[in-house]
């Protein structure tokens, strides 16, 4: 069963006209939610791909109008067509609908449309036309009786947002194409100002993010994606060279408050900096002795040079930002006690703690053997976690994994193990950062598991390991490795890293008596996704505590959000999901991003990738493995860029 | 090298070219507007849309790079609509008031309107107000004239390197506008690169239309770097400075002094005739009188004090062939090396 009597959406066209509710054919490619923000239904949906109408109250000349003036309104005025062209059309259908329309109206729409569609320099004046050209083909009676009639038609209510592929997919929804085009133009101060206004961060996510953007990059089926990363470290870097300071617009609000913030991870950081440009008074506890969380002391300096983070983390101090280290909360203050103090709390410990590998002898406390996390803080702080050891067998196949395998030959390890129990294939570590590291020598061991600790006088000999085969495809999808029975073996070693996952310290929490703060069976906190409000309405939280183990991007997109709702908090305002999130639900659902689009384009300019350091030069040392891009480059890979912009707009 | 074919013509061109490049090599005329040869491709104008085998979207020319095998046809039916479609759209707001414009005559949309043969602005939207205001007082800026090709962004941009103006605002309602107005060092490069009359002199407004102009090629007076120029002569006055892209050393390029500070030619405060100061004030003379004075005094000083009593200071606004002779004539004549010129100090 459908309630949608007319979609043209992607090109595919079902028209319900005429049949009854019950016989109606099902639109493929695109579900359409029946409501917005949990309260109003949504009669259409009209956008770049096409229109898809539930309700038949909804006026299609006034839907068209409405839509088309959105569109002029959000057209950048840098190519003719689409700043003119669309003026015309919206005066047009204004003309139109207030029932002055005259006979050439529709015939000059079409023609003004199509030169709009052709002709435009970006995606925002390639797509904008594309559901008018479909309503007046596939309703043209409605827009002869408009022109005829000569009455005013009623408006109706509306709501739109403007969106592309990549903006969509970032986590905190950055203005790519707006930062990207910045750098084509050679405004590169401008680009960061883009970038900073939500991520304070710019040099160090520039440099490890997981990029969902790009691997929804539209340019994908041309070619490749854009390198929307390195371009935010290009201009993060190029600040750094200048030594110009980042220009943050702070407004402060009505109300402003004293919060305090757990963790100096980049959750934290990404909620103190966006408080602080709201004028409130924030203080950060750390347990370390320097701040950045995970990307300080879990991301290895090859990867991420401490002056960057260094640098960022400086811009958000100089906004007033106080940081209180080696202050571990729980332990040597209690988080009851922070809270008699501030008007809000924001949690932003991480999962800082290894995941036990359910082998025999891993809590004995072996020398030599040394849970992942605790071997990249060791080795961040510049310690060698272990210099008896030469021989190290790393087990996982995430990126914390990987960093341990190359960090270890930074530490002059000698021979360096992996050991995965899946295949190459399904290893959940960035494809890249596995290159690299066969680059560098790792000997990895698929289809491999770890039985047993072998020891001698409690120090690490060798790990007893068996071979495993690909079974049947369990809940995630990939297929579960099941043992080979009777093929141990042994790989001599005498350094254990295991680092198959993260757990989370909840230790601070004070309980039902005390700060009454929920969690899950995987001792995540529970928040709202919208507010990030944990079941403590002074309490707010976000980062890895919240959902796991996961990336940089995330954390900080929660910690803005914990941000914006705190400032809500503060001021006595409710806290909600606002229309941009309800969009963001409905993006989900219509997909912003169609791998399958035919793009009638011509491609073939491939991402322009980063220099490197030689593998066997590179693995002696911890500077940095990727070299920047020169400008010019950058401004060559900017120029790649199709700037996807597109409008999404609901009839309610 | 890339090979290609254009309108069914083979063509070799280096890598990284655009197929407007090649196009120009092969003296294939593609009509363009925004494109201009000193900037970056811009690709606002969409005229240079072309189309390309097996791609059911044109691509504009000046924007897109050649690939190995491409087929290129810069002329058929669909294109020429597209172009003709695109001129009226930029008629939406660009008066046609040629008469009293002073970019009339050589204004890149008035030929391409004129080529493309249209005749009356068809189509029509609300018009909105823009700002006039503009970075430097030397410059004015007419908002209904001003397509928005973006030609003066990126000359200010990337040929000075200042950035002093931008695009502001959105859709139909965007104009130029001097976003950094501190940096504007009212060089004039915009004006020089503006295909329209939107730009236009402040000094030279209303003084004489471009085809009613001697263009006569001279140096720049003011430096030594040389720039050329064009002294734009009616009735013997100067009544402005135009460049050519294609000159030696400048390539169009001037700064201020040389771009707008020619009035002192016809200056009324200019010396016609000799004065000759006596009592402490001058008075006007005869050119033999004046010359005889000199000679005389000179000549007494060389023989009471020697020839380096004497020294010569020679000023930039002279040409170099009259500096010459200063010169000579001091170390010929008088006999000495003191000899230095003001554009040294
Ligand atoms: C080795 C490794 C490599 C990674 N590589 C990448 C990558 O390449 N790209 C990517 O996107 N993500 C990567 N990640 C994930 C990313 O680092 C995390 O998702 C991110 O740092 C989470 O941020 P957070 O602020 O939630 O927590 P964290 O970064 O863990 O920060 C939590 C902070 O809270 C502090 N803290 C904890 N408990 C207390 C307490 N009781 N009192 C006071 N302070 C406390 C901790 O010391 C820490 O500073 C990697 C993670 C690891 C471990
Ligand atoms: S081409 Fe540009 S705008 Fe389009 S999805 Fe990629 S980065 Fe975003
Ligand atoms: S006069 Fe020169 S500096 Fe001023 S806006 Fe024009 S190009 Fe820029
Ligand atoms: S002022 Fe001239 S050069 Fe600048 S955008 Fe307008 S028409 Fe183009």
């Amino acid at each position: 069963m459908t309630d949608v009597f007319f979609s043209s959406w992607g090109g595919e066209i079902v028209d319900n006209r005429g049949k009854e509710p019950e016989n109606y054919e099902k639109i493929k490619g695109i579900a359409l939610p029946s409501q917005f923000a949990g309260k109003e239904d949504i009669r259409a949906l009209i956008g770049w791909y096409g229109i898809v109408l539930r309700s038949r109250d909804v006026n299609i000349v006034d839907l068209c109008r409405a839509y088309i003036t959105a569109v002029q309104s959000e057209s950048c005025g840098k190519c003719f067509t689409c700043r003119v062209g669309t003026m015309v059309l919206a005066d047009t259908l204004t003309k139109i609908c207030r029932g002055n329309g005259d006979e050439g109206d529709i015939d000059a729409l079409v023609r003004v449309a199509e030169v709009i569609r052709e002709g435009s320099k970006c995606n925002l004046g390639q797509t904008g036309p594309i559901p008018l050209l479909d309503a007046v083909k596939l309703f043209a009676e409605d827009f002869k009786r408009a022109v005829q009639d000569k009455k005013p038609i009623l408006e109706g209510n509306y709501h739109y947002k403007l969106t592309a592929p990549c903006m969509d997919a970032c986590p905190i929804h950055l203005d790519i194409p707006r930062y990207v085009e910045s750098i084509k133009e050679g405004k590169f101060e401008e680009s960061l100002n883009t970038i900073v206004e939500k991520l304070p961060l710019p040099g160090v996510v520039g440099r490890v993010c997981v990029r969902p953007c790009e691997m929804h990059c539209r340019r994908t089926i041309l070619d490749e994606p854009i390198s929307i990363k390195y371009l935010k470290r290009f201009v993060a870097d190029d600040n750094l060279k200048k030594k110009k300071k980042v220009s943050f617009k702070q407004t402060p609000s009505e109300k402003t408050g004293k919060v305090a913030i757990i963790g100096a991870g980049p959750a934290g950081l990404a909620c103190a900096y966006h408080l602080a440009l709201k004028g409130h008074t924030v203080t950060i506890y750390e347990r370390f002795g320097e701040p950045g969380g995970m990307a300080a002391m879990g991301i290895p300096d090859y990867r991420l040079p401490r002056n960057i983070l260094g640098f960022e983390v400086e811009q958000i101090q100089k906004m007033g930002v106080a940081i209180k280290y080696n202050t571990v909360v729980g332990k040597d203050i209690k988080l009851s006690d922070i809270e008699k103090e501030s008007e809000a709390i924001f949690i932003g410990i991480g999962a800082q703690a290894s995941t036990a590998m359910g082998v025999e002898g891993e809590d004995k406390g072996y020398g030599g053997f040394i849970p992942g996390i605790e071997y990249l803080q060791k080795i961040n702080v510049g310690v060698d976690p272990y210099p008896e050891g030469k021989k190290v067998v790393v087990v996982g196949g995430g990126n914390v994994a990987i960093d341990c395998v190359r960090s270890s030959f930074r530490i002059g390890k000698e021979d360096v193990n992996l050991v995965y129990r899946r295949t190459k294939r399904e290893m959940p570590a960035d494809h890249v950062e596995i290159k690299d590291a066969e680059e560098e020598n790792v000997t990895f061991h698929y289809l491999t598991n770890p039985k047993k600790i072998l020891t001698r006088e409690g120090m690490v000999i060798g790990v007893e390991c068996i071979r495993m085969e690909l079974g049947e495809p369990d809940e995630s999808g990939r297929r579960r490795p099941v043992p080979v029975e009777g093929s141990e073996f042994v790989i001599d070693c005498d350094i254990l890293v295991p680092a198959i996952g993260q757990a989370i310290d909840l230790g601070l929490l004070e309980g039902k008596s005390g700060d009454n703060v929920k969690t899950t069976r995987k001792s995540t906190l529970v928040v709202d996704e919208f507010t990030m409000q944990t079941s403590n309405p002074r309490i707010f939280s976000a980062g890895d505590c919240v959902t796991g183990p996961s990336a940089l991007i995330n954390a900080c997109a929660g910690g803005k959000r914990a941000a914006v709702n705190i400032d809500c908090f503060i001021n006595g305002k409710r806290l909600e999901a606002t229309d941009d999130d309800y969009f963001d639900r409905l993006f989900n659902d219509v997909k912003v991003f169609d791998p399958r689009e035919k793009i009638g384009f011509l491609g073939g300019r491939k991402m322009l990738h980063l220099p490197m350091l030689p593998p066997e030069e590179r693995k002696q040392t911890f500077a940095e493995v990727e070299k920047g891009y020169h400008f010019l480059e950058a401004k060559a890979e900017a120029d790649r860029c199709l700037r996807c912009y597109r409008v999404g707009m609901i009839a309610v | 090298m890339v090979k290609l074919t254009i309108d069914e013509r083979e063509i070799t061109v280096e890598e990284g070219a655009t197929i407007l490049d090649a196009a120009k090599l092969a003296g294939i005329k593609i009509p363009t507007l925004c494109y201009h040869k000193r900037l970056n491709p811009i690709g606002s104008c969409r005229m240079c849309v072309v189309e390309i085998e097996g791609l059911p979207n044109p691509m504009t020319a000046c924007t897109t790079p050649v690939a190995e095998g491409i087929k290129v046809v810069t002329n058929s039916e669909r294109l020429q609509r597209m172009r003709r479609e695109t001129l009226k759209l930029m008629l939406v707001n660009h008066p046609l008031d040629c008469p009293v414009c002073d970019k009339g005559g050589e204004c890149s949309l008035q030929d391409l309107v004129y080529e493309f043969e249209i005749e009356t602005a068809e189509y029509r939207a609300e018009k909105k107000e823009r700002e006039a205001i503009y970075a430097t007082p030397l410059i004015r800026y007419w908002p209904d004239r001003c397509i928005m090709c973006l030609r003066c962004v990126a000359a200010c941009r990337d040929i000075k390197a200042l950035g002093a103006i931008d695009i502001v605002g959105s859709g139909f309602g965007a104009g130029i506008s001097p976003v950094n107005k501190e940096k504007c060092e009212s060089c004039g490069e915009c004006i020089k690169v503006c295909p329209t009359g939107a730009l236009t002199e402040n000094l030279s407004r209303y003084k004489g239309r471009t085809w009613m102009v001697n263009r006569v090629k001279t140096t720049c007076a003011y430096c030594g770097c040389g720039c050329q120029l064009e002294l734009n002569v009616m009735n013997n006055r100067v009544i402005g400075i135009t460049t050519k892209d294609d000159d030696e050393v400048n390539r169009g390029s001037l700064c201020v002094k040389g771009r707008f500070g020619y009035e002192f030619i016809g200056s009324e405060e200019r010396l016609t005739k000799p004065l000759i100061k006596r009592d402490g004030k001058f008075h006007e003379a005869a050119w033999d009188e004046a010359l005889d004075l000199v000679a005389e005094r000179l000549t007494a000083i060389k023989t009471a004090a020697g020839s380096d009593a004497i020294a010569g200071l020679s000023s930039a606004r002279c040409t170099n062939e009259e500096n010459y002779l200063m010169q000579k004539f001091l170390r010929a004549v008088i006999g000495t090396n003191n000899i230095d010129h003001c554009a040294r100090l």
